[in-house]
């Protein structure tokens, strides 16, 4: 992206976590929309067969969360890590046969998600430990002081089509736009911490429950009308976030594929660029780059 | 849905029908309350938490000392506005709450609007009181007494709620309508009607909810005729999304009243969510819409704000629903017995 950043005032962090487990209660079920009991997977541990550029939806699976999910033991040390920690951050796996091999990050979801090459995602499992190399929260635009950027490796924003525009907007590349009747669970939370569900997704479910959504992939990076996340996640008329899918399927009523927040404003300190192909899967460094 | 009536009276409870004279719309018609268990909660009287930091950050990035959120809140009251006070998440009267965490969950889950609350301990024990709403994350119920009580009551006092209502089907409605966290002998005080006499079950088809009139009427045939203070579109719908609407409220992100912003809400009134079914989790299902009481004032915390207890949800069809932003009358002290 053509725009001018702080980005050498930035300092990394190098932070620790590791691959956290599914779990479940011995109640197993929880309920979908129709009161459909289900047990399906999707968070935590490894999930395999899923990346940027796949589809979001369409699989047999609740809070889909592809790659590796990394947490920190720790309490603090883990809203630190959660926190810290951006999209398109190197993640250098220090444990287990893939040990010494980088993935990035492609969002939070309460857990860091982590995205590896399938043969790497294949030899890895709960419990690996792993580093990451935070760096971003703090990055700001000099030429856009009404845009908040948030969750976002210096590196990413560099590598995205677009920047700063004669009129003074910001043009980004989004693959969809997100009404915002689609704002689900998350809404309310602060915007470094998990995601925003989107709604309206459940792909093979009743018509009245569809938003047009059911055909977002893993990494679009999309625009949510009306909704601030400067602070926090609000509904507000006026305002533009522009987020990264980095969950998918959900059967969970209210919840659905979620965008990590990566920047919010104005909308009219904007200008969207509708492309099908933003993604992470295009700009994201095919080898990621070496966290060592 | 119509069952003998020598079953209509299996309820073991203290319900208490409303008085006569604030009976708001067609009385007469009781709720079909039998087979209903009761079950005494121990509520505990919550004390304020705040973490290490005293600051929440509003919507354009100011810092703000949460006052008001949880415990007991003096001199709020229901019918005032939801905008009265600089507070946030202030509710009228007092947060009950457990100490074990899945006893928490089952005290607000179990708790019902209208159910009684009673003060075992302390300086107010004995005082009655009625739970108005509940709240989520963790789990709250907001339990409403007398302003003198409320005075003399301290955290940590305990309450016992007489748990009762989840599972209600009030006779006549029609199979698509939901109503939940609603204490049996409350809803025929409560501006929500069932269908006339030999409508019922077989609601109609076309149509949509209605936005004016006042409410007394007759319902229109085959529908529950809900008269609620406003109308809101599901987009504003904040903080309890995704959530079970037995265990949470919804915030509503409503600008404040006046010039440029909508009109007030109440503490105690209907509202109506368009676009949300609240059966189970609380999400986005064209056509359908939830009602709910308001149960706590605004929040400058982002996505927060007047929070709804879901009392009632269904497809629009089934419903005759109208607002009245001038003569509504939702929940009231009144009903609860607590003037």
């Amino acid at each position: 992206m053509n725009v001018t950043t702080n980005s050498g005032r930035l300092v990394r962090q190098v932070l620790t976590g590791e691959v956290w487990p599914p779990v479940a209660d011995r109640h197993a079920y929880r309920v979908g929309p129709d009161g459909q009991p289900f047990v399906l997977p999707g968070m935590g541990g490894v999930t395999l067969g899923v990346h940027c550029g796949d589809p979001a939806t369409g699989y047999a699976c609740d809070h889909l969360e592809p790659g590796a999910s990394v947490r920190h033991r720790d309490p603090g040390a883990n809203m630190a890590l959660q926190f810290l920690t951006c999209v398109g951050n190197p993640v250098r796996v220090e444990s287990g046969p893939a040990a010494g091999e980088v993935g990035h990050v492609i969002g939070q979801h309460a857990y860091v998600l982590v995205d590896f090459p399938e043969p790497v995602l294949a030899r890895m499992s709960t419990g690996d430990d792993v580093s990451v190399t935070a760096c971003g929260q703090g990055l700001a635009l000099a030429d856009h002081p009404a845009i908040v950027v948030k969750n976002c490796a210096p590196e990413l924003l560099a590598s995205m089509p677009g920047g700063s525009r004669p009129d003074g907007t910001l043009a980004v590349h989004v693959a969809a736009r997100v009404p915002p009747e689609a704002i689900g669970a998350g809404v309310g939370m602060i915007s470094e911490y998990a995601n925003t569900d989107l709604m309206g997704a459940y792909a093979g479910l009743g018509e009245d429950l569809s938003l047009g959504l059911e055909d977002l992939r893993i990494g679009d990076i999309v625009a949510l009308a009306d909704t601030d996340h400067r602070y926090g996640r609000a509904h507000r008329p006026g305002y533009l976030t522009v987020g990264v899918i980095s969950t998918g399927q959900c059967m969970l009523f209210g919840h659905g594929p979620g965008p990590s927040t990566l920047l919010s404003g104005p909308a009219d300190a904007f200008r969207l660029v509708d492309d099908p192909d933003a993604n992470l899967a295009r700009w994201l460094h095919a080898e990621p780059q070496d966290a060592r | 849905m119509s069952r003998p009536a020598a079953e209509s009276h299996r309820l073991v409870s203290v319900n208490r029908p409303a008085p006569e004279s604030h009976r708001l719309v067609s009385a007469g018609r009781p709720a079909e309350s039998h087979r209903l268990v009761s079950v005494s909660l121990l509520g505990v009287v919550e004390h304020p938490a705040l973490g290490e930091s005293p600051y929440r950050i509003d919507i354009d990035g100011a810092p703000y000392v949460p006052a008001g959120d949880g415990g007991i809140v003096l001199g709020l009251r229901l019918g005032d506005s939801a905008f009265a006070l600089s507070a946030d998440h202030a509710a009228p009267g007092a947060c009950l709450i457990h100490p074990d965490p899945a006893a928490r969950h089952a005290l607000t889950i179990y708790s019902c609007v209208g159910n009684q609350a009673q003060v075992r301990t302390g300086r107010a024990a004995g005082a009655i009181g009625a739970v108005i709403g509940k709240r989520g994350e963790e789990g709250r119920v907001i339990a409403a007494f007398r302003q003198a009580d409320l005075a003399r009551m301290r955290p940590s006092d305990q309450v016992s709620v007489r748990g009762c209502g989840q599972g209600l089907r009030p006779s006549g409605f029609p199979a698509q309508v939901t109503v939940l966290n609603l204490d049996p002998g409350l809803l025929p005080a409560l501006p929500i009607t069932a269908p006339a006499a030999g409508t019922g079950g077989t609601a109609g088809t076309g149509g949509t909810a209605g936005t004016g009139g006042t409410g007394g009427a007759a319902g229109a045939p085959g529908k529950v005729r809900v008269q609620v203070r406003a109308i809101i579109p599901g987009k504003l719908a904040g903080n309890g999304l995704g959530r079970p609407a037995v265990g949470w409220d919804l915030d509503l992100q409503l600008p404040p009243p006046g010039p440029g912003g909508g009109g007030d809400v109440l503490l105690g009134d209907l509202v109506a969510v368009t676009g949300i079914d609240a059966r189970y989790n609380m999400g986005y299902r064209r056509g359908w819409v939830t009602i709910g009481v308001v149960v706590h004032g605004s929040s400058r915390l982002p996505g927060h704000g007047p929070g709804l207890t879901a009392i009632l949800t269904a497809p629009e069809r089934a419903l005759d629903l109208h607002a009245d932003d001038v003569h509504h009358v939702g929940l009231t002290e009144a009903m609860l017995k607590l003037q």
